[in-house]
């Protein structure tokens, strides 16, 4: 009988162990919480970026796919007037370190 | 008179004539200049205002249109008009109120051909409008190159 009892106790504690292990490898993140929250920060990264030659965070892939376009043309055209500045110091004073300058777009970075 | 690259080192009589061939143009904000791929007959003289030449890129599968360069007072837009195959690359819209200077190249051609030192100055300062351009986006070619061979490479 107590024989019994143990292999009964034991095969509860196994199952209990295994219902464990399923629902922490099924477990999956609340991510419907956090993307307003990735979205807000992303038009918020953006506005900031469309300053000239200001110093911009550089937004993370996610957070690009969620710029608003209206916004992510706004980065591309500053991108362009940057590159157009870059390009201009390198044809007044030619020389490979200004013409590999690092830019601060956050369309690059 | 407007301080025209395009007519740099002419004496001040000689570039009224020039400008004289031209017909002044008013654009409210928004308006387009002319579209890629129309027949170049005129180029563009900037009296004021701001001109801005874009190219369509696919953004989000939306065609947009991109800006590739911006044009102020005494630039000049359109430059096709007088170097075959005599068809705009680009399209030009101006963002605010702009006045430019058409001039036309039939216009333009029979002046020089009437007064060839004319003709030779303006080329000569057309050169160094493209010239600089080249060099311009050559530079910035380049800077994309890089970045690329670097994101392969890393």
């Amino acid at each position: 009988m107590e024989m019994l009892l143990m292999g009964a106790a034991l095969a509860m504690f196994g199952l209990a162990v295994s219902c464990l292990a399923f629902g922490a490898a099924t477990h999956e993140e609340p991510v419907m919480e956090q993307e307003p929250a990735l979205g807000k920060e992303a038009v918020k990264a953006a506005a900031v970026n469309a300053r000239f030659f200001a110093a911009v965070p550089a937004l993370p892939v996610a957070a690009a796919n969620r710029v608003p376009i209206e916004a992510l043309l706004l980065q591309i055209e500053n991108h362009v007037r940057l590159e157009q500045a870059a390009a201009a110091c390198f044809l007044e004073s030619p020389s490979a370190d200004v013409l590999h300058g690092r830019t601060i777009s956050p369309l690059v970075n | 008179m407007i301080d025209a690259e395009l007519l740099k080192g002419l004496p001040p009589a000689e570039a009224e004539r020039v400008l004289a061939l031209g017909k002044r143009l008013l654009l409210t904000a928004g308006a387009e200049l002319f579209h890629l791929g129309d027949a170049a007959g005129s180029l563009y003289l900037v009296a004021r205002g701001r001109v801005r030449l874009t190219l369509p890129m696919q953004v989000r599968h939306h065609e947009e249109d991109i800006l590739v360069e911006e044009c102020s007072s005494g630039q000049t837009v359109g430059w096709s008009a007088l170097i075959p195959p005599h068809r705009f690359t680009l399209t030009a819209a101006v963002p605010l109120e702009t006045e430019v200077i058409a001039l036309g190249r039939e216009a333009l051609n029979a002046y020089f051909a009437a007064h060839p030192d004319t003709g030779y100055a303006v080329s000569v300062n057309l050169a160094s409008v493209i010239g600089q351009r080249l060099q311009l986006f050559q530079a910035m070619w380049l800077r994309e190159v890089q970045r690329m061979v670097e994101l392969r490479c890393a």
